[in-house]
């Protein structure tokens, strides 16, 4: 082995507008780093920490210098597909693997990337094959002004459209923005059967929380009512909003509340080993899981070049906090159980719904069906509708 | 248009790269310079349109209304810088009426073949947009043809075939189409001193 261990980029956004979420995956990758470096034997990381700030423009320039500075050819981090893209052409040119640990909006296969977080197929139509039956097919779609946003709300307005139903409104917000008050009064006015959430940072706890304000002066808009559904919500913010996100919906892979063996021995190795999260999310753990998957193919392929790390990472099965995972060699995404979990106002999810087996990965929506069952009185599939 | 022996040129030609600042953007320049094209960059707003013939836009930060002309209309080759290949990005880069796309990253090479695609599917733009005007302008003037016909025939007691026979050797004789010698016909009808001829 040489030196005293091997360099891994961390590469996440401390602060700036989706800050919350680059800290979990930032505290995840460092909790693992730290747990691998104190067992006994096998490989040892030294994390290569690079802070962004948010900037998309300084993802590259950062990633640049890891692989110049420590020579790191594995590089863990990126929340944004912005930034994501923006660092590949550094991939590409210096062999480094990225492991990215967030949910994305799909139709991305690159040889460069392991994706440990949920692709379409796995988040939002997953969601949604739960939603629709038990509150309508109207959905109004609101997100923030950039990628995610707007290409999960295309992909759902898809679903909807394909399952018998109409898109009340879609509307989008510049990131970071708060003033949200014009689209609580179209969703009044409207009254869709849902609203899918895809804004992130603080136009999202804005939008909540006036959500909730609704909620309460008039009861058609409870969240047993009309709910929120999101694809990208993490513990730490449904504790910092409280009472104003009960009853809504997230999906994840991972939840705090999951009752297995695998969480709680994972819960205790994390709270002793940091403390600057109290609560932990699937974005902390995806990158935990990652750091995990990269020291144990290191170890396995007695090597950190990124050709075989990758060819060993994606052999076999990988038992993560959240059960069993692997990755589907012919995308370099993350097989995995996508679970539903409603907020229960003290931070927390419990989870109401879970894949009876292990979802693929579909990146490009190629062999998913976007129709999906909604609360009609009729089994027949919703898109064989009958022409009058 | 293009043909089979013809080496495309873009020599002294202008084009507007629309992105923001980027290390991309200066690959691609780099490539327009080597093939003697002049760079001139442009975020968010296009700036002046006409100082440019050649258009590369961004399709991932792009939005509605950056253009100065109608959805589709750029009077000029377009290409579009693509990142995301996530549908919607790909839908709005097909609305603007990209003639031809480049994927990112941007290296050493790929803006030549973009430029010779763009242009030639431009080219053809151009040309089926002048047929289809033309083509809308005589179906315009179908009922005078008809009008100029039915003059003929009661002018000269003619069959409907002879008379537009007759049209269209006028109309040859005094070198105009079918459509104006048409016009020409009905318009003499319509003039009042002629009318009491008739």
């Amino acid at each position: 082995m040489p030196g005293p261990g091997f360099a891994v980029g961390v590469l996440f956004s401390r602060s700036g507008p989706y800050a919350a979420i680059g800290r979990e995956g930032y505290a995840g990758a460092m909790t693992a780093i730290a747990e691998i470096n104190e067992r006994p034997g096998g490989p040892k990381l030294l994390a290569d920490i690079r802070d962004p700030q948010g900037v998309t423009e300084q993802y590259a320039p950062l990633a640049r210098d890891i692989v110049a500075g420590t020579g790191a050819r594995h590089i863990v981090g990126c929340t944004t597909s912005w930034s994501r893209k923006d660092v590949i052409p550094v991939l590409e040119k210096s062999g480094t693997l990225l492991w990215y640990p967030c949910p994305y909006e799909g139709f991305e296969c690159n040889e460069q990337v392991i994706y440990l977080g949920a692709c379409p197929n796995q988040h939002v139509l997953r969601l949604f094959e739960y939603a629709l039956p038990r509150f309508g097919a109207n959905g109004y779609l609101v997100g923030s002004n950039y990628i995610w946003g707007w290409e999960t709300s295309r992909i759902a307005r898809d679903i909807i459209e394909h399952s018998g139903g109409a898109v009340a409104g879609e509307r989008y917000v510049p990131l970071g923005d708060t003033d949200i008050d014009r689209i609580i009064e179209e969703i009044r006015l409207k009254r869709p059967d849902f609203v899918l959430n895809t804004l992130i940072g603080p136009s999202s706890y804005a939008f909540l929380r006036a959500y909730h304000e609704l909620g309460q002066r008039d009861p058609n808009f409870a969240a047993e009512v009309r709910p929120v559904l999101s694809c990208n919500f993490a513990e730490s913010e449904a504790a910092a909003l409280g009472e104003a996100v009960a009853g809504h919906y997230v999906i994840a892979p991972y939840f705090q509340s999951l009752d297995s063996e695998d969480n709680r021995r994972f819960l205790t190795t994390a709270r002793r080993l940091s403390t600057a999260q109290p609560d932990l999310s699937a974005f902390f753990v995806q990158a935990y899981t990652a750091v995990h998957m990269l020291a144990d193919a290191i170890g396995r392929a007695g090597t950190d070049a990124p050709g075989a790390v990758r060819d060993a990472a994606m052999e076999q099965a990988f038992a993560s906090p959240f059960g069993p995972i692997r990755i589907d060699r012919a995308t370099h995404h993350t097989v995995l159980v996508p679970r539903i979990g409603r907020a229960n106002g003290n931070g927390g999810f419990d989870v109401v719904d879970e894949a009876p087996t292990a979802v693929m990965p579909d990146p490009y929506l190629a062999r998913s069906s976007l129709a999906v069952r909604t609360g009609g009185s009729s089994d027949r599939a919703p898109h064989l509708r009958v022409i009058k | 248009m293009n043909d089979r022996h013809f080496t495309p040129n873009f020599e002294g030609r202008r084009a507007l790269v629309l992105h923001r600042p980027h290390e991309l953007v200066e690959a691609l320049s780099r490539q327009l310079r080597q093939l003697g094209v002049t760079p001139l960059t442009a975020w968010p707003e296009m700036a002046d349109a006409t100082a440019a013939d050649l258009l590369f836009f961004d399709a991932d930060m792009g939005f509605d209304g950056q253009f100065p002309w109608p959805e589709g209309m750029a009077p000029m080759p377009t290409i579009a810088l693509i990142g995301s290949e996530a549908p919607g990005r790909l839908a709005w880069a097909i609305r603007q009426g990209a003639d031809a796309h480049l994927l990112k990253p941007i290296g050493s090479g790929g803006v030549f073949s973009a430029l010779v695609i763009a242009s030639e599917a431009f080219a053809r733009r151009a040309a089926m947009r002048a047929e289809r005007d033309g083509l809308r302008t005589r179906l315009g003037k179908r009922q005078l043809v008809a009008e100029a016909t039915a003059c003929l025939m009661v002018q000269n007691d003619l069959p409907a075939t002879l008379a537009y026979d007759l049209l269209r050797r006028r109309a040859m004789e005094a070198q105009l189409t079918i459509e104006a010698m048409a016009e020409r016909i009905t318009g003499a009808l319509r003039d009042p001193n002629v009318r009491d001829r008739a």
